[in-house]
């Protein structure tokens, strides 16, 4: 029987800073063979430990079609643990359980407005570097950040352009800024969105109410519009009951769910 | 089989390595606790204060090891007979074994127990503890999970035993002991049909979840806001309730410790809380109602039976005076 408790060790083989708080890991399992068969889901996460510091969630971020020789995590510094991953060195050791989750549906055609909040854009990052030259697919990706110190992935943003239509906005004025100020609900002012996209939201728990309300303008099912849901989390397999969301887990049944099965549920968004 | 033959089944069991463990008076309560004398097992159906439960999900357990780069999972299990097992507990086994389906260390435990249930039957003996309606009917033993079970016949009080076998490991067993023991052999072998009776879901339990959700803004939440003070002991003792967290605990020695499963209790204010303080179960009306969301809506969600077998021990703990079978009942009146 597989042991789900017990994680797998990852070797840091490389670090990227992209803001004073938020670092880029590059990840390697250390037994050759599990990276080799190592696979996720774009939105699909993995517990992260440092063995006496416990563990957290992190969404997994690289392109998946990398996934057999590593993977990627970008970590903002929170708390305890977080604290401590952010002084460890290329070489240093994590944990790693997972990926647990369901991740974003499958398959996806047509257009898809990707709508990340802060660090949101992590878990959206392995959709957007998988579709790069995905003829089925037309991207449109809404981005905002508080500063602009606070944008992650700046170097990438020239290469996602290629394909994506990256749309950038910050909660306030900082100067050489030339794009737009204001929340990320300003951006649907100012760039049309199609009603029969699918839209795919991962921000911060404030920006959904609003978010979800230029959505529903703009003529979008419940059942197109996906999110990402935060819940404290410990086992990640649906039993230890820190991540339910009336009768279904944060952990097994998310992190992404779509709007359809969560206008229902009190206190879900 | 009598209680002669019961006690001489014990100490064979226990000459097998079996730790044998069950209810026995101490101080005026029953308590569940390893027993090293098979006279000591208290056999008059007066529900144990706490369950079965931590002999198989401890309150404490270690998942792993670790020293440096080496990552060490003990699945090992020593084996435990778990007797005088009464059909609330069992009933709470039941839904152990499945939420736990995928738990290696719990089935470890689990196969290396050998589980003895027994009550009166076929009548439930303690109606005293009804906290809610659930006909106990002659079929019970067919939706049970258990090796070996002693019915105590009514009229005869707790001086005979009949034997019923639920399992190849309990027949198994109980062809082994008479082989040896020359005990005419009487046991009855009953076929597991599944958690759930043939005409489905509790009705009773139907009838709680359907006025569940939505309910957060009555007066019964509220009311039990101002009255709960979190203590927590309800989930501790209550046979059903699984909830847990996993921390690690270092050794003095470096990059030495292990990482460790601990019971946790939703009750508790940081059980939702995430990094920045933000609370998902923001007051105790919130997490109170979760309590019984989880209980009465989300299990039978999952596993289509309730998630309360209703032993009312909660009612016996709660310092608040906090009755379930009262909430209940407001909840099925609500309109
Ligand atoms: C599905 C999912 C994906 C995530 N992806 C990312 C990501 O890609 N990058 C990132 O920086 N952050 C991510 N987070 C948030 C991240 O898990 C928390 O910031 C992290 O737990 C902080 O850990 P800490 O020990 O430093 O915080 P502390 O406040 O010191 O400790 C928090 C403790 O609470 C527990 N805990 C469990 N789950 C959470 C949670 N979700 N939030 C807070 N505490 C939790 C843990 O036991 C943890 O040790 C994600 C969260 C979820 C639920
Ligand atoms: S009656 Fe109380 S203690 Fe017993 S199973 Fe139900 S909730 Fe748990
Ligand atoms: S035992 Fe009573 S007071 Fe304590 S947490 Fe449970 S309901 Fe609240
Ligand atoms: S993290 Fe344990 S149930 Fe979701």
């Amino acid at each position: 029987m597989l042991n789900s408790y017990l994680p797998k060790i990852a070797v840091i083989k490389n670090i990227k800073i992209q803001t004073p708080e938020v670092i880029l890991f590059t990840l390697q399992l250390k037994n050759k063979e599990d990276q080799k068969n190592f696979k996720f889901i774009p939105g699909q996460f993995i517990e992260v430990g440092l063995p006496s510091f416990s563990e957290a969630p992190f969404a997994v971020c690289s392109n998946p079609d990398d996934s057999n020789k590593n993977f990627q995590i970008c970590v903002r510094k929170a708390g305890q643990l977080t604290k401590k991953i952010h002084q460890l060195k290329i070489n240093d050791q994590l944990t790693v359980r997972g990926p647990f989750g369901n991740g974003f549906p499958e398959n996806l055609t047509g257009n898809i407005l990707l709508i990340g909040g802060g660090l949101g854009l992590v878990p959206l990052r392995p959709l957007i570097l998988a579709n790069q030259n995905n003829k089925n697919f037309k991207m449109q990706i809404f981005y905002g950040a508080c500063e602009a110190k606070d944008l992650i992935f700046k170097d990438e943003y020239k290469t996602w352009q290629k394909s994506a239509n990256l749309a950038l906005t910050l909660d306030k004025q900082c100067p050489n800024w030339k794009g737009n100020v204001g929340l990320i609900t300003t951006l649907f002012d100012k760039i049309k969105v199609d009603s029969s996209a699918t839209a795919i939201l991962c921000g911060p728990p404030v920006m959904y109410k609003f978010v979800i309300q230029k959505l529903k303008q703009a003529g979008l099912d419940d059942a197109n519009i996906f999110l990402s849901l935060e819940r404290r989390m410990h086992c990640g397999i649906g039993v230890c009951q820190h991540c339910s969301i009336g009768s279904k887990y944060a952990c097994k049944h998310g992190p992404i769910f779509s709007y359809q099965e969560l206008k229902n549920i009190p206190g879900a968004i | 089989m009598d209680k002669k033959q019961l006690q001489k089944f014990i100490k064979w069991l226990q000459e097998k390595n079996y730790i044998v463990i069950g209810p026995i008076k101490e101080d005026g309560q029953i308590l569940i606790k390893p027993i090293n004398e098979p006279s000591q097992l208290d056999f008059s159906g007066q529900l144990p204060l706490y369950s079965f439960k931590k002999f198989l999900v401890p309150s404490r357990e270690i998942l792993f090891k670790y020293k440096k780069d080496d990552f060490k999972a003990d699945l090992t299990a020593f084996k435990q007979a778990l007797i005088g097992v009464s059909i609330f507990d069992l009933k709470a086994i039941l839904l152990y074994n499945q939420v736990f389906e995928k738990d290696p260390y719990y089935q470890a435990r689990l196969n290396n127990t050998l589980i003895i249930g027994q009550s009166q039957i076929p009548q439930f003996q303690s109606l005293s503890f009804k906290v809610w309606e659930d006909k106990y009917e002659e079929d019970i033993l067919e939706h049970l999970q258990f090796d070996i079970f002693l019915g105590q016949a009514k009229e005869k009080k707790s001086s005979e035993f009949k034997i019923f076998t639920g399992s190849k490991k309990g027949q198994q067993i109980l062809n082994d002991f008479t082989k040896q023991s020359g005990w005419k052999s009487d046991f009855e072998h009953i076929e597991y049909a599944g958690p759930i009776k043939e005409q489905g879901a509790n009705p009773e339990m139907t009838k709680i979840k359907e006025k569940m959700p939505g309910s957060l803004e009555t007066d019964i939440w509220q009311n039990l806001d101002q009255r709960c003070i979190e203590c927590g002991k309800c989930t501790i003792v209550c046979p059903t309730c699984f909830c847990f967290s996993l921390a690690d605990q270092p050794c003095l020695n470096k990059d030495e410790g292990m990482r460790k499963k601990c019971w946790d209790s939703c009750f508790y204010a940081e059980f939702s809380e995430i990094t920045g303080g933000h609370k998902f179960l923001k007051n105790t009306a919130e997490r109170i109602y979760n309590w019984y969301y989880h209980k009465f809506v989300r299990i039978p969600d999952e596993y289509n039976f309730p998630g309360c077998v209703g032993c009312g021990r909660c009612s016996m703990v709660c310092p608040a005076g906090i009755k379930i079978h009262e909430v209940l009942e407001s909840i099925k009146n609500k309109k």
